[in-house]
């Protein structure tokens, strides 16, 4: 069996769960007896070198079976691909390599009508889409938060999308929707790395028998499993992930302006990650003034490190000067990779009450919900966790063992099977 | 969704422009500034800056005459107040006229405008009036006497530009004053744009239909429709023609979809509906009447046809030829003996809706499919039209000369907002007419009735005329319920010109058709003989049983 993976970006190039989990299975796929994996991961302009001149899909990096899509002209609001030659030579690459199945991570960089074209070319083959975000419901970068207040948003219409974006009309939204069903209508099985995510899809009209849920899987990074050194606090919190506004680093901020204005600071926050150019100016600036404030105070005043961007494969050394996890996520995360990572070193975590994340983190069992970018509601975990006594060491022993990788890549494989 | 760039109005002018904002002169003869259209680019437009007097102001023309002696040899008397802002002439022989003269107490007679080698007559040719209330401050007056005047002439021929023509206007009296005014020369169909643009702007005292109706009834339509079909026909002569897709085989329908404003439906109705059944055995045919975007169309169209595998033609016009003839286009390259007629903004309701549509033509009897419509549905559900018929309103317009009478129509659709299973809406039937945003006609009787007329500007009514040929000449359009989504509004932009167009089309669509609708055609239940509706079984039944 021949598997063609399209994920959104190279996991070496880009960060982000798409790349990761589509990794994942790649090399899952590849230790598999009988299956050959084949990786097409798209690359966009800002890395114009790996732009060959007259080329549209090129090996990436001389690694058998790996290849980059040389991704542009792709529309953010229809995401279509408007260059006639890429499409021509995604074709041409699927005639080349004639896999039995197609599993596609992500449209928004390759186009949606690689879809349609991917059943054309290759009427018989197998088209799985997972869908690790709602980008094709949520016109908000599918964020599934209503822009007008920022209150969860749990569907979608032409109406109510129009809310949210006074300036387009509802057609308009009733045409991204029928344009992206068009498209998604040629996937033969629909794989959510959520539950949570089931019921979304499902109201805006993918089929029941289409969806199904795996959950992401990955190996273990190098240090995992080892029991977190014993220490009598438990106040240390780190945050692992991108500073753009919907990881929502600003509001863990904000949370510690508070606690600092009650006058509690008997605690430490490690912010891992990097990427703050991508935020939005308001929030970029809010998070530069906040560094700013914390770098003039006195190294004995100060609550929080920046320690820039990390690797996931040297993840271990920042993970170890950490008691929990902070995942303050201000949009409906759907299976980040970063909580079963953080299960797989032993730290509970704390995340919003809403979408994947309160999904995979059972409150007051591994972890801690607090109520959705509310960052008074977050302040206040922060400080019972870190100072409930025992708190720490039943919610550290209530982690079960994450899904691995191998269980990720039995159910797709028995998904690729099932015509 | 991109954004164009900036360009200066059709009718921008500089001279005018300069004239109007002295500051902005100064600093183009200091050299502060390129021009004032660049002034007008950069800052002018959005300070609301005008680039052309409004009706109130007046400019010096060149007074090289006046009447003081009248042909009997009699004294005149002293010219009256009288004022022209602006004689503008395109190549192909538009001229267009604006001023106002008071002739309150001693009627206009003659207003002879001419030229290096021609000369009309504007008030025999195209004369209308319009309110001017800056003259009337001016003279003490009140609002009963229209002083304004407008015309619109096509000479129908090619012009040389000219420096200036020459104007007499002469009053009953004898009164008169003979003018050198300035031309300014514009494109033909800037120029058209113009004139459409000014009947949105004129104060008309009333309402803009009635007015700018009665005006046109004057000579000025016939006219604005003679220009517009000599720069339509200069536009439908020169297509480029591209061919997309699979060509094997005869298409059981063309599907011919005219693309004005929004490049986006083309590959948005190629996503929604190649992927139905029965849309293998159909052709798209897109005519382009913005030019602008026609590579990005021709690069959309090669990849949705080898994304569908779908039979494509893209037809690329070099201006806006408008609604018919660019329809009349595409069905020259049409490649089936059926023409779609559908707008860029109509979608698929349900996905078999080709194989629907083949069923229907292929089966029903060949009156009923001789010229058809269907249902179409507003994204919200709702029913937007399910057929169409005529009402008429009689107009009256108090003028100099006595009381102007004129019937206008208007084009009702059936169910309009209606629960979307209305069965009162969706039965077949023969009905008075159908929308053109779709409209699906046998060829030979699409070229028997000649196509859509294409003296309409731009858009609007060819689709009731089309339908009241076909009646005329014996086929009744026909409704069918193959329901299809209409995003009614959404699938072009709409200007000042298009929306003067729209004046005209009405004035124009009135006096051609409002005396044959008055005849059997008129109100919700029309009763021609050929819109009866056939006999149902259980009516038929019904009736025998009563024997």
């Amino acid at each position: 069996m021949k598997v063609l993976i399209l994920s959104p970006g190279h996991p070496d190039l880009v960060a982000g769960e798409g790349p990761s989990v589509a990794w994942s299975l790649f090399e899952g796929l590849r230790a598999r007896a009988g299956v050959q994996a084949v990786l097409l991961a798209s690359v966009d302009r800002s890395l114009p070198a790996l732009f060959k001149p007259g080329a549209h899909i090129t090996a990436f990096d001389a690694r058998p079976d790996e290849y980059v899509f040389l991704s542009h002209d792709v529309d953010p609001w229809w995401h279509r691909n408007g260059e006639p030659l890429l499409v021509e030579a995604y074709a041409e690459f699927l005639t080349l390599i004639q896999p039995d199945v197609v599993h596609a991570h992500h449209f928004a960089t390759f186009g949606l009508e690689l879809l349609t074209l991917t059943r054309r070319v290759l009427p018989h083959c197998r088209i799985v889409f997972t869908l690790h975000d709602f980008l094709a419901i949520c016109a908000a970068d599918g964020r599934m938060i209503r822009t007008m207040d920022g209150s969860p948003c749990d569907r979608a219409s032409p109406v109510r999308c129009h809310q949210c974006f006074p300036s387009i009309p509802p057609e308009q939204f009733f045409l991204r929707a029928a344009h992206m069903r068009a498209h998604l209508s040629a996937v033969d099985v629909f794989t959510l790395p959520a539950v949570a995510m089931c019921g979304a899809y499902l109201r805006w009209g993918l089929p029941a028998e289409k969806l199904v849920h795996v959950a992401n899987g990955q190996q273990p990074p190098a240090g995992a499993g080892a029991p977190p050194a014993k220490r009598k606090l438990r106040n240390r919190f780190g945050f692992f992930g991108q500073l753009v506004d919907a990881k929502g680093v600003w509001l863990l901020l904000r949370a510690v302006e508070l606690l600092r204005a009650d006058g509690f600071s008997a605690f430490s926050l490690e912010i891992n990650g990097d990427n703050l150019r991508y935020a939005s100016d308001t929030r970029r600036e809010e998070v530069e003034r906040f560094i700013a404030a914390e770098e003039a105070r006195p190294r004995g005043d100060r609550i929080v490190s920046f320690n820039g961007s990390y690797h996931r494969a040297l993840i271990a050394e920042p993970m170890a000067r950490v008691d929990w996890c902070v995942v303050p996520s201000v949009r409906w995360e759907n299976s980040p990779v970063f909580i079963p990572e953080a299960f797989l070193f032993g730290r509970p975590v704390i995340a919003a009450d809403v979408g994947g994340q309160a999904e995979l983190v059972a409150h007051e069992r591994d972890g801690l919900l607090f109520r959705f970018a509310d960052a008074r509601s977050l302040a206040d975990t922060l400080r019972r966790a870190a100072t409930e006594p025992g708190l720490w060491d039943r919610l550290a022993a209530g982690i079960a063992p994450p899904v691995t990788r191998e269980a990720m890549v039995e159910g797709y494989l028995a998904l690729y099977g099932a015509k | 969704m991109s954004d164009a760039e900036p360009a200066a109005p059709p009718d921008f002018d500089e001279t005018m422009y300069l004239q109007l904002n002295p500051d902005v002169a100064e600093a183009v003869a200091a050299g502060g500034l390129v021009s004032g259209r660049a002034h007008y680019l950069r800052y002018g437009a959005r300070e609301g800056r005008r680039y052309l007097p409004t009706p109130g102001e007046v400019r010096e023309p060149g007074v090289i005459a006046v009447i003081t002696t009248r042909a009997d040899g009699s004294r005149a008397p002293p010219p009256p107040a009288y004022w022209v802002e602006a004689v503008r002439m395109s190549p192909g022989g538009g001229v267009f006229v604006t001023g106002w003269i008071d002739d309150a107490t001693d009627k206009l007679a003659e207003a002879w405008l001419s030229g290096e080698d021609w000369e009309v007559e504007l008030m025999t040719t195209a004369f209308a009036r319009t309110r001017r209330r800056d003259v009337e401050q001016t003279l003490g007056a009140t609002g009963a006497h229209p002083y304004g005047f407008w015309s619109f002439v096509d000479l129908g021929r090619a012009m040389r530009r000219h420096a200036a023509c020459r104007l007499v206007l002469t009053q009953a009296s004898g009164a008169g004053v003979t003018l050198e005014i300035g031309v300014r020369s514009l494109a033909d169909s800037d120029l058209r744009d113009a004139v459409l643009a000014w009947l949105i702007e004129c104060d008309w005292s009333v309402s803009a239909h009635i007015g700018a109706v009665a005006g046109l009834t004057d000579g000025a339509g016939a006219q604005i429709v003679a220009h517009n079909r000599r720069i339509t026909a200069g536009i439908v002569a020169q297509p480029q023609v591209e061919r997309f897709g699979p060509a094997q085989g005869r298409p059981k329908a063309s599907i011919i979809v005219c693309l004005y404003g929004r490049p986006d439906y083309l590959f948005l109705q190629n996503a929604l509906f190649a992927g139905g059944a029965g849309m293998q055995d159909y052709e798209f045919i897109y005519v382009c009447n913005s030019p602008e975007f026609a590579d990005r169309l021709a690069r959309d169209m090669r990849i949705g046809s080898l994304v569908h595998g779908i039979r494509q033609t893209l037809v690329l016009l070099p201006a806006n030829a408008g609604f018919g003839a660019a329809n009349n286009v595409g069905a020259r390259y049409a490649n089936s003996d059926r023409i779609v007629a559908c707008n860029p903004d109509v979608f698929p309701y349900h996905a078999d809706w080709a194989r629907r549509h083949t069923e229907a033509v292929e089966t029903l009897p060949a009156e009923r499919t001789a010229l058809f419509g269907v249902p179409l549905y507003y994204e919200t559900g709702a029913l937007m039209h399910g057929g169409m018929f005529f009402q008429i309103d009689t107009v009256h317009l108090s003028r100099p000369g006595g009381l102007f009478t004129q019937d206008l129509v208007r084009v009702q659709h059936y169910g309009k907002g209606a629960p979307p299973d209305t069965a009162a809406f969706l039965r077949p039937r023969p009905v008075a007419a159908v929308t053109g945003a779709f409209i699906s006609c046998r060829r030979d009787w699409f070229e028997r009735l000649g196509g859509f007329s294409e003296d309409y500007v731009f858009g609007h009514y060819e689709d009731a005329d089309l339908c009241l040929r076909s009646l005329g000449a014996g086929m009744a359009p026909w409704l069918h319920d193959i329901r299809l989504y209409h995003l009614e509004g959404a699938g072009s932009t709409r200007g000042r010109a298009q929306e003067g167009a729209l004046l005209v089309n009405r004035w124009l669509f009135a006096s051609r058709w409002a005396a044959s609708i008055r005849a059997g055609l008129h109100g919700i239940e029309p009763t021609h003989a050929l819109l009866a509706e056939p006999e149902t079984a259980p009516a038929r039944a019904a009736r025998r049983k009563r024997r």
